[in-house]
């Protein structure tokens, strides 16, 4: 097999394993409105990121030798800054459990952009005292297929593996957190569980993905579906199926006419969900006029 | 104090100026829950004057990429409209997500390389302290002419924000009023994010609102708690980013976030007295 071969065909392993706890989780996220959570975690991350970048031009042309052999932990991408990005995550996600607005007149979904724009003030703030602060804030910004490792591949597959048997055996207090959340026992206790698993995902695949490709893995297979059916596992099939079709035909044609692939893969993901609102709303008028007759 | 007038007049001015309308479209789209819109108009407005730049060659800030911009986003404006009144069982505000994603990668792809291009951190950070007399006049004279059309329609842009099964309910034309909306809207956004970045805008649209919806549904009301917040923290944000060194448009944002913490635990302290 050639070397591009395997390559796409680890890519399409990936995204299928990927795509699955993404498009469930992508339902909870569409039918609760709380679209800007992943933004805010996003962020956040690229903010420990940040932080990380920080200790280690501060230190690293320390006098101690230990000072600054340890700050190389913290270099972009190395161990040390996913740790402070997963930190900040988590951080952020007790954050998003705990605020709630008390009164109707303040959607959930303003308080979630208000802690994105924070996340992304104090980003900015960061990088005004960095030096060559502009390329980080690219690098947060895009990620990199650069920085894919083998490891970090297997790594990402097996944490993701995990979460998705985690998230079956629990199901029924997911699903009822979103239906029902009323009836649910430690209500912000379910919340917390279900942003870190979110939060996770986000240190894990944006730097592989992006931030762009990342979010749009989350929202269009899973809005497209809850266009189509109310039922769960119904949902969960008919979006990855379609994540999934619209990924390897992106991934195709970014190797056939060499697109970037990030901005292919979404754009395609896209064009599926355009057409299933184009195809929605004729099902809808027909089904309006055969009621009229 | 001379030179502190002379530095931060202008860009203070900008902020009460853009801080009014934002304000006042805030409380709408809090209303509405359609959070994202800001974003995603931004990014749309960012198509246009790329677009425009491969099409005319034209720079940034020249008449033919305005009007690019604006043609984009009156495009994106029918389509929300389209799309709230005719899709069924997820939220506008899902799919003014999605249009974002799409949108952002659709800029990408135009240009050809990843996201985050050579102006990332100046399109999010903005540049408020180089803010020109000419920017603040042009600003005010669309500003008004908004305002005024949002004057001439109050009516039923109220209606539809307070309640949209009931505007349908009575007979109101509720895809043209909300292209009317998104549409005006879409105008300020394009406008303001091109002076002050879109971390400034985003936060004088959304913070402002939510801190009077703390204390009050009257709208009158709102819009002066909205509008002493936008003040408050603009003047703060201003003289912290002056004294302390840091970029003006995340430190407005950053005390705009401050005066909401303050806001809600003195409303929660006021609820438990």
């Amino acid at each position: 097999m050639s070397e591009a071969l395997k390559l796409f065909s680890l890519q399409i392993a990936l995204v299928a394993v990927v795509l699955i706890l993404h498009t469930y989780l992508g339902l909870h996220i569409i039918r609760r409105t709380l679209i800007f959570s992943d933004l805010v975690l996003d962020q956040l991350a690229a903010f420990g990121a940040l932080v990380g970048v920080g200790i280690y031009t501060k230190y690293a042309f320390s006098d101690s030798i230990v000072l600054a052999k340890g700050v190389v932990l913290f270099k972009y991408a190395s161990v040390g800054s996913y740790l402070l990005a997963l930190v900040a995550v988590l951080f952020g996600s007790l954050l998003l459990a705990l605020i709630k607005p008390k009164t109707r007149a303040i959607p959930r979904e303003a308080v979630i952009c208000i802690l994105y724009a924070m996340a992304l003030v104090i980003s900015l703030l960061l990088t005004d005292k960095l030096p060559n602060a502009e390329t980080y804030v690219t690098a947060t910004l895009s990620g990199s297929l650069l920085w894919v490792t083998w490891p970090l591949v297997i790594v990402t597959a097996v944490v993701y593996i995990a979460l998705l048997i985690f998230h079956y055996i629990l199901r029924d207090k997911f699903i009822t957190l979103a239906e029902n959340p009323k009836t649910l026992k430690n209500e912000k206790l379910w919340d917390f569980l279900f942003f870190t698993t979110q939060g996770i995902i986000t240190v894990l695949i944006v730097p592989i993905a992006g931030v762009l490709l990342a979010y749009a893995f989350l929202m269009i297979p899973a809005a497209t579906a809850a266009m189509f059916t109310k039922k769960w596992t119904k949902a969960v099939l008919i979006g990855w199926s379609i994540g999934f079709v619209a990924c390897v035909l992106g991934l195709g044609s970014s190797y056939f006419w060499n697109f970037p692939y990030g901005p292919t893969l979404v754009l395609f993901l896209g064009l599926f969900f355009v057409f299933a609102m184009v195809l929605r709303c004729l099902l809808s008028s027909r089904n309006f006029n055969s009621k009229r007759i | 104090m001379l030179q502190l007038l002379h530095i931060l007049g202008l860009p203070f001015l900008m902020c009460l100026i853009m801080g009014t309308i934002l304000a006042y479209f805030g409380i709408h789209v809090l209303k509405r829950d359609i959070v994202f819109i800001n974003i995603a108009v931004a990014q749309v407005a960012a198509i246009g004057s790329i677009a425009a730049h491969l099409v005319f060659d034209a720079e940034e800030d020249t008449l033919i990429a305005y009007l690019s911009s604006l043609g984009c986003v009156l495009l994106i404006a029918a389509f929300y409209a389209m799309a709230r009144r005719k899709i069924i069982q997820i939220s506008i505000e899902a799919v003014i997500g999605i249009s974002y994603a799409i949108t952002a990668a659709g800029a990408m792809f135009l240009i050809g390389i990843a996201p985050g291009h050579a102006h990332a951190e100046e399109m999010l950070a903005g540049k408020l302290l180089w803010v020109t007399p000419q920017h603040i006049v042009l600003c005010l004279v669309v500003f008004t002419a908004v305002a005024f059309c949002i004057h001439i329609f109050k009516k039923p842009l109220l209606r539809i924000s307070e309640n949209y099964e009931e505007a349908i309910r009575q007979g109101l034309k509720v895809i043209w009023w909300d292209f009317v909306f998104y549409g005006l809207l879409g105008v300020v956004i394009t406008l303001a994010v091109r002076v002050t970045g879109i971390v400034t805008v985003f936060s004088f649209l959304i913070i402002p609102a939510t801190i009077s919806a703390l204390f009050t549904a009257r709208w009158g009301l709102r819009m002066l708690i909205a509008w002493v917040a936008a003040i408050v923290a603009s003047l703060g944000g201003l003289l912290f980013a002056y004294f302390f060194d840091f970029s003006v448009g995340p430190a407005i944002a950053l005390f705009l976030g401050a005066v909401l913490a303050i806001a809600a635990l003195f409303s929660s302290f006021a609820k438990l007295t």
